[in-house]
């Protein structure tokens, strides 16, 4: 009755293509260490030793480790964990994030991060406007919304979690993080963002637009500006665009096909990454595909088949890592 | 859906001023949609519609039951629209409720037609049994699977699919003895089934006020960032059947009229496509079965 | 459609469909196997009904299932874990959620959708047999919202709820126990027919419902009512159970078969 959820199909050999190349991008994965749920981890040489319980994991019995989700087995030394494929972010120490305020408390603003549960962002880990180091005052507590308030978006990284409870504190004591203007949000599942050396991106001209991927799966699409490390003054507060969020017709042009973008790769189920994103763009472009067609079945099935075709490529030259 | 910063409320009406919104979309684009048919097998007509994320199921009963009191010689037709909770939790117990019973009107108010039944979504004197005292009643009911925003337009292209994918099982009424009245028989052969005449359904093109413009089709993040909006109905003659005003801002009388206009400009082109969309549903169904 | 040729998790396979008869008759008008010992429709009484199952249909939760045992239809959505907002400081198994609702034409005459107290009970059930496998442990302080919708009623309605929950609740990537796979059953006229359809519970004499962590084999939930004669009962039980066994092979496929197309490497 019901078809799975993913690009609306119609009839069109659209859809049959589409159907087509996702089925090659499957059976194009070779066989990954998947586990489901129950599993027992085959630990290896590693039983003897000992292995630490990661997330995704726990003892069932003696020297047996068991899965708890359904994903992929890494190991990182002793490490033995589960990712996840969907879920919630999973922070881990200097992670770039953006995230959410959803509430101001006391010396501190509470962050969605898409995570189990809201981030903290204390007052003392921000940075305050004249950029001067100095105590908080009584002055700033009240103030703490002249900053930041409900619903505004930041940049920040992950400063510490709580070992107990898992609980996230974050900071933005970087000239290049704080709050986001003049652009927009598309938000993906945290497993379609991998951990790389730099997550605030300037795309090359053409395209000419600043990102920032965050791990938890927020990804902010706005002017160069805000990748320019040196820059950024809280008290001028950053107007790439100009009042009322005036912003040039061409720049927005080239945010929403980046945007979009982004939209297409996760709708694919595909990691979203500079390198993918400059390809869609530069695929729609030589498919003379309107930016706001990106999103139909057409172009989806077009940047699956490419993937395929890479993949393929790939898969030929060498073994698949992870 | 958590709202939106200033910021990005700001570059959202911003691009929607430049006829540029967020997903590259004109003021007066659709997103892309897809029909499913048949889909419940238990109803007498069904359809899905995928608007975007928007997801919703509706489906079309044929029950008898007893016509209007003060016109008898009608059948009826009985709307409702339901969002689940699987839509987003924001649509558990009470909340959901407002908001379907505000769709459930808006939809009653356009297909209804007049109160003596001109110009109604589907001919309701054809469903008549015996006059005054049985008629067929369809029940149309959309559930929501999904919200991304638009939900009343989507349910809209759901009831006139739904119909067109309607059987209802031919009624006879066989002579009654003396004076008692004739007993009804049903009969379910498919192929003796009357269909429903979907062209007199019209379909609902809401306008979203986003500061001073309006855009059609409004995702979710959109939605929550309207003033007001208007829902027009329009039918494939390019009559109004229906109008109504959501929101809590007060509109200016010529906004107002200039709405109407494009939401009828923008209503034909719908209607077009949806029709394509359903031939389309109809023919994959049957290479189906 | 598209469940045709769905895998039949049972011991029997390739048997054909018969329309079922819904006239309503009463039980004690026709008997309750014919003459070749099958079922209405078609099935041996302990052969259950192809499951066609599916994971990731609804985008915007953090996991769905879809689940069509023949005419029983259910959809299930997984919100969470996200901070409670709620004072959740009551038991800390009230952070996991279950909410069954029936749509309005899930039964063959039109019912008003929110059904009310068969809702509510069912609601409670599905809590009852998920909550000892969710490990509430790792998600402390966060509730996680399991929303059921019945979208057609064929019998078993419940079971096949609770099936497609764990789905959806693996699919969201929330850590548990095990899977939990469910089966009913349904004694009627002294015939023991599993993974009834909604004309045999009808015409139940009882029924019994298993709820199984298969890979743990710890029962998570289990009912049964009635009035059951000699030792139908623990048959009934050991039918379920082997139901639910097969039932996880089936649940573990899905799930397999999914995680291979999210291929994120």
């Amino acid at each position: 009755m019901l078809q799975p959820e993913g690009p609306a199909p119609s009839l069109d050999e659209a859809a049959a293509k589409l159907a087509e190349a996702q089925a090659i991008l499957q059976s194009s994965t070779a066989s990954l260490p998947l586990v489901c749920l129950g599993d027992a981890i085959d630990l290896g040489a590693d039983a003897e030793g000992g292995v630490m319980k990661g997330h995704g994991t726990m003892m069932a019995g003696e020297a047996q480790l068991q899965a708890t989700v359904c994903g992929l087995v890494e190991r990182v030394n002793k490490l033995v964990s589960v990712r996840a494929l969907k879920g919630r972010y999973t922070a881990q120490v200097g992670d770039v994030v953006v995230g959410r305020v959803t509430e101001v408390a006391q010396k501190r603003w509470k962050m969605d991060v898409n995570g189990k549960q809201d981030a903290a962002l204390l007052l003392a880990s921000v940075n305050l406007p004249g950029g001067v180091q100095r105590r908080r005052t009584n002055v700033d507590e009240l103030n703490m919304r002249e900053l930041y308030q409900e619903n505004d978006l930041i940049s920040a990284e992950v400063q510490q979690i709580n070992q107990g409870d898992g609980a996230v504190a974050l900071h933005t004591r970087s000239a290049k993080y704080g709050k986001l203007q003049g652009g927009q949000l598309v938000t993906v599942a945290p497993y379609l963002i991998k951990r790389l050396k730099q997550h605030f991106v300037a795309l090359a001209a053409p395209l000419d637009v600043g990102i920032i991927l965050g791990c938890n799966g927020y990804v902010w699409i706005g002017s160069k500006d805000l990748v320019d490390a040196g820059g950024r003054d809280e008290d001028e507060g950053m107007e790439a665009a100009g009042p009322s969020g005036q912003v040039d017709l061409q720049l927005r042009e080239r945010m929403c096909r980046v945007a979009n973008a982004v939209r297409a790769l996760a709708a694919l189920g595909l990691p979203v990454h500079p390198p993918a994103i400059v390809e869609v763009c530069n695929l729609s472009g030589l498919l003379r595909v309107e930016i706001k067609d990106m999103l139909g079945p057409e172009f989806l099935a077009q940047v699956a088949y490419r993937e395929a075709d890479r993949r393929q490529a790939e898969g030929d030259a060498q073994p698949m890592d992870h | 859906m958590p709202g939106l910063s200033a910021a990005e409320l700001s570059f959202l009406e911003g691009g929607i001023a430049q006829d540029l919104r967020n997903d590259g979309r004109g003021r007066e684009d659709f997103r892309s949609f897809s029909i499913q048919l048949d889909v419940i097998s238990q109803a007498s007509g069904s359809a899905r519609v995928r608007l975007g994320a928007t997801d919703i199921l509706a489906s079309i009963k044929a029950e008898l039951g007893s016509p209007p009191a003060e016109f008898p010689h009608l059948g009826r037709l009985e709307l409702a629209v339901e969002i689940s909770p699987t839509a987003g939790p924001e649509f558990e117990g009470r909340g959901g409720e407002e908001l379907s019973a505000e769709l459930g009107k808006a939809l009653e108010r356009s297909f209804a037609g007049g109160a003596n039944g001109t110009g109604a979504a589907v001919d309701l004197a054809a469903l008549s049994v015996v006059e005054g005292k049985t008629c067929w009643v369809l029940y149309a009911d959309v559930l929501v699977l999904n919200a991304d925003g638009n939900i009343l337009d989507a349910s809209a292209i759901g009831i006139k699919a739904a119909l067109s994918n309607t059987r209802i099982p031919k009624v006879e009424v066989l002579a009654g003895e003396g004076d008692e009245e004739g007993e009804l028989e049903l009969n379910d052969d498919p192929d003796e089934c009357a269909r429903v005449s979907t062209a007199a359904v019209p379909l609902i093109v809401t306008l979203t006020k986003v500061g001073r413009h309006y855009i059609a089709d409004a995702t979710g993040d959109e939605e929550a960032q309207m003033s007001s909006a208007l829902s027009v109905a329009v039918n494939e003659k390019g009559q109004l059947c229906g109008v109504t005003k959501r929101g809590s801002a007060g509109i200016d009388p010529s906004v107002i009229s200039d709405m109407l206009s494009v939401a009828r400009r923008i209503g034909k082109r719908l209607l077009a496509k949806v029709d394509a969309e359903i031939s389309l549903a109809e023919s994959r169904l049957e290479s189906e079965t | 459609m598209s469940a045709r040729g769905a895998p039949s998790y049972s011991p029997y396979s390739g048997i054909e469909e018969r329309v079922m008869q819904e006239d309503g008759a009463g039980p004690a008008s026709r008997s309750v196997l014919g003459a070749d010992s099958r079922r209405q429709d078609g099935r041996l009484p302990e052969e259950c009904r192809p499951a066609f199952l599916q994971v990731g249909t609804v985008s915007r939760a953090a996991g769905s299932a879809y689940a069509e045992f023949a005419s029983t239809k259910v959809l299930v959505a997984v919100y969470g874990p996200r901070e409670s907002r709620k004072a959740a400081a009551y038991s800390d198994t009230s952070r996991l959620t279950c909410d069954v609702k029936l749509a309005a034409f899930a039964t063959k005459s039109r019912g008003k959708y929110g059904q009310g107290t068969a809702e509510r009970e069912l609601s409670d059930l599905l809590h009852k047999a998920l909550v000892s496998a969710v490990r509430l442990d790792t998600f402390p302080k966060a509730s996680v919202d399991v929303f059921a919708l019945v979208l057609e009623s064929g019998g078993a309605d419940l079971a096949v709820v609770v099936t497609a929950a764990s789905l959806a609740l693996a699919d969201a990537g929330i850590e548990m126990l095990d899977m939990v796979a469910a089966t009913s059953l349904s004694l009627v006229g002294g015939h023991l027919l599993v993974d009834p359809a909604a004309s045999e519970e009808r015409a139940q004499d009882g029924n019994v419902l298993v709820a199984l962590m298969p890979a743990r084999n710890e029962v998570t939930q289990m009912h049964l009512a009635g009035a059951w004669p000699d030792t139908h009962a623990a048959q009934a039980i050991e039918l379920c159970l082997d139901g639910c066994h097969k039932l996880d092979g089936e649940m573990r496929a899905c799930l397999r078969e999914h995680a291979a197309t999210a291929n994120g490497s």
